[in-house]
């Protein structure tokens, strides 16, 4: 039955390319112009919903992510297919370490699905690549969209100018933003006596944390391995950028690890656990990660995106989240905000239709309803987010954190401005020298600036 | 030579080439055409996104300065010390069980299992195996000498013994399997021979065995070390991405990085031929050495 309603579409389409041939001079036909060039292609005259004579369209779709993630997009997909009947979606969700790897062979092989995932340096190398479709024109015509309700911070992760990311037209629409967000076990903080960390930020500071952290940290049998850390996977981030301090300049493409402001936040991150013990060490943490432990209820503090929320809903214990602890120096936090956007390919033979899918998945209001609700994301859309969102009686209590992190304080993460990431891997794999002690972050940073700047140039220049 | 082919024999030839023909295209088409794309590719910079660039030698040029290509080849030939701990494992087991008593199969099944264990699943198994803190093998240390076990895949020094150690679990049973075939073609002759000129159990091993099973050492050592300079799989699973500050990276795992994380296919290319031209030469000069200490009768 599935192979012969497929083959009868088969049949209809290729009637269909044969009549858009022939009616030649036609205003807005989605054949070949736009596979040619995507940026002289405009949007197709007719409204996008209404009139029933429309020809029968089969869309690609790929993207990763769990089960969750999965049944929420078949659902999304089916109500699409109801307001649009003449479109078909055929969805493939794949595994997320495969992604990359998938989509880079579909593209070179010039098999693109007409919509798909895209996300930081993934997003730059296709843009530069010509693979996505400029999506500027279709928004300035949609009905769908008001450009003003949406999180600009997200929306300006997909643009591109032609040599930039972050400038110029959109070639995508946020599938999410990913604020990273500083979560505490409320019943540990109770337990010993100690104020929860405040949600505004700026408020308590990495004194403050450290002050807590001491107090947190229980190790009842006196074996010198704490059953019950203070704070665990500190983000580094975090640290650096709220201590002035940067990875790179994008700006000059200068990487930047090797001054003070850096190399002091990571050596305070560094002796969380080297000086102060607050924290599992690198075996510890390989034993037992942070995020175990957290669900354990053996951490005090610790970070979580969004899409944790269904996981810590299940959890035993109370919990909120805080604004991330800031530097002394500065008086400023930061936080790293991700996203995962929505690319129309630059191939597809139906741009009109792939938009429209983009688009309702990214901002239709009762998708992005459900999405928030199952405990997956931030809603795209800001009344909504600011509505319905903050006042949800789900963990964690303290939503508006969150949405301070995407208005204020949140960044995009170190690498969604690269194309090539070896050097932010390099600095990585080698971080634990100052981890485990052998380095101060100092030596460590002034040793490895120098290659990080020769990848960085040689990947990205 | 002008003899012309009788119908039937051409008959017969053309039925040949139809049935040899699918392998022998499936391999020009799956095999010769990458490989000889790869050669091209290796002179181009390539992100599969993009047309390649001609790049000339760069690709080769960078390699030479390129500390990880280094530090992943030194990891790799570590890596080789398995091969005679597993050879003389191998035989003392193939020995061992190179007797009649009963139940002999089922003790050669059970060592042979490893082999046809599926490598990924046998990785994750290790990988909880050697766990520090609630590891089988820590704990087994602990409870049974005393001994606090170290961090079996978390600390560099450790990670590529570990990886050693498995290597050894999962390819002994292949090997036995080889010098089992090679003690059971040694001709009862020569022992009972020996026996009558006063030969004692050490002798007949040292003097008959070994020397006797020197085409299957030859051969364990070159398939060994071909298989050590393309080892990926467990290396994958075990060390996420390389491992602690890249000590368990091997070359084809930094080749796979740079082919399918970072998408240059051309580097990786270029790091993949001079893997292969590496491998070639070392199988040469084994095969060369081999008529010096291989015993051919």
């Amino acid at each position: 039955m599935k192979t012969k309603s497929k083959f009868a579409g088969m049949v209809m389409l290729l009637l269909v390319f044969a009549l858009s041939a022939c009616s030649g001079g036609s205003n807005g036909t989605n054949g070949g112009t736009a596979s040619s060039n995507p940026d002289a292609s405009k949007p197709s005259q007719e409204a996008s919903t209404g009139s029933d004579q429309k020809e029968p369209v089969t869309i690609d779709f790929m993207g990763h992510g769990n089960p969750n993630e999965k049944k929420i997009f078949e659902k999304l997909i089916a109500s699409f297919e109801e307001k649009y009947p003449h479109v078909t979606v055929k969805y493939t969700s794949v595994p997320p370490g495969e992604y990359s790897q998938k989509m880079t062979t579909l593209i070179s092989s010039g098999k693109v699905p007409d919509v798909f995932y895209v996300g930081g340096p993934e997003f730059y190398r296709f843009a530069e690549a010509g693979t996505l479709l400029n999506i500027q024109s279709y928004l300035d015509q949609t009905s769908l969209f008001n450009p003003d309700n949406v999180w600009k911070q997200a929306m300006d992760r997909y643009r591109f100018d032609g040599s930039k990311v972050g400038e110029g037209d959109l070639y995508g629409l946020p599938k999410d933003v990913g604020p990273w967000a500083f979560v505490y076990n409320k019943d540990l903080f109770d337990n010993a006596g100690v104020s929860y960390p405040s949600a505004k930020a700026g408020e308590w500071t990495w004194d403050d944390m450290l002050e807590a952290a001491q107090k947190l940290t229980v190790d009842n049998n006196g074996d010198g391995k704490p059953e019950q850390y203070g704070v665990g996977a500190y983000s580094l981030e975090s640290a650096v950028w709220g201590n002035g301090g940067e990875y790179i300049d994008y700006a000059t493409g200068t990487v930047k690890v090797n001054e003070p402001a850096f190399y002091e936040a990571m050596q305070f991150v560094a002796d969380l656990n080297l000086k102060f013990k607050v924290s599992p060490n690198q075996e510890a943490e390989q034993a037992m990660n942070a995020y175990t432990r957290f669900i354990n209820g053996q951490l005090g503090m610790f970070a979580m995106g969004p899409w944790d929320q269904p996981a810590f809903w299940e959890l035993p214990f109370a919990w909120d989240i805080a604004a991330w602890p800031a530097s002394p120096n500065t008086g400023q936090t930061a936080t790293w905000l991700g996203s995962m956007g929505f690319a129309v390919s630059a191939k597809s033979k139906h741009p009109q239709e792939a938009f429209d899918l983009a688009a309702f998945l990214s901002l239709d209001e009762q998708g992005q309803r459900e999405n928030y609700q199952l405990g997956q994301a931030v809603p795209n859309l800001i009344n909504m987010a600011e509505g319905e969102f903050k006042e949800m009686d789900k963990g964690p209590q303290t939503r508006q954190v969150f949405l301070d992190i995407i208005q204020d304080y949140g960044r995009p993460n170190v690498i969604a401005f690269s194309k090539d990431t070896q050097w932010m891997d390099t600095f990585n794999q080698n971080a634990s020298k100052v981890w485990n002690g052998e380095m101060s972050a100092k030596d460590f940073t002034a040793q490895i600036q120098p290659k990080m700047q020769e990848l960085y140039d040689k990947g990205n220049k | 030579m002008g003899t012309k082919l009788g119908g039937y024999r051409r008959r017969e030839l053309a039925w040949l080439y139809l049935f040899v023909a699918p392998p022998v295209l499936g391999f020009l088409l799956f095999g010769l055409v990458p490989i000889l794309f790869s050669i091209y590719i290796s002179f181009h910079k390539w992100d599969m996104l993009s047309d390649p660039q001609w790049a000339g030698l760069a690709n080769y040029k960078d390699l030479l300065g390129d500390e990880k290509v280094y530090k992943s080849m030194y990891n790799t030939i570590y890596l080789m010390i398995g091969i005679p701990i597993g050879m003389v494992l191998s035989m003392l087991l193939a020995i061992l069980m190179n007797r009649k008593f009963t139940g002999i199969s089922f003790m050669r099944t059970i060592y042979y299992l490893p082999v046809i264990s599926p490598i990924i699943a046998v990785s994750l198994l290790w990988q909880w195996i050697l766990n520090q803190d609630y590891g089988l093998l820590n704990n087994f240390l602990w409870e049974t000498f005393g001994i606090a076990g170290p961090n079996w895949l978390g600390k560099p020094e450790w990670v590529k013994p570990s990886l050693i150690l498995i290597g050894l679990w999962s390819g002994i049973g292949g090997n036995m399997v080889l010098y089992l075939a090679g003690l059971q073609s040694i001709s009862s002759t020569y022992y009972e021979a020996a026996e009558i000129d006063g030969a004692g159990a050490w002798h007949k091993l040292t003097r008959i065995t070994i020397p006797l099973l020197t085409p299957i050492h030859f051969f364990v050592v070159v398939m060994g070390i071909i298989g050590a300079f393309q080892s990926f799989s467990q290396i994958y699973v075990l060390a996420v991405d390389g491992g602690p500050e890249y000590s368990g990276a091997t070359v084809v795992y930094y080749i796979f990085q740079h082919a399918f994380q970072y998408f240059n296919m051309g580097y990786a290319s270029a790091v993949a031929w001079v893997l292969g031209i590496l491998i070639f030469v070392v199988t040469l000069i084994q095969f060369k050495l081999s008529n010096r200490w291989v015993y051919q009768d």
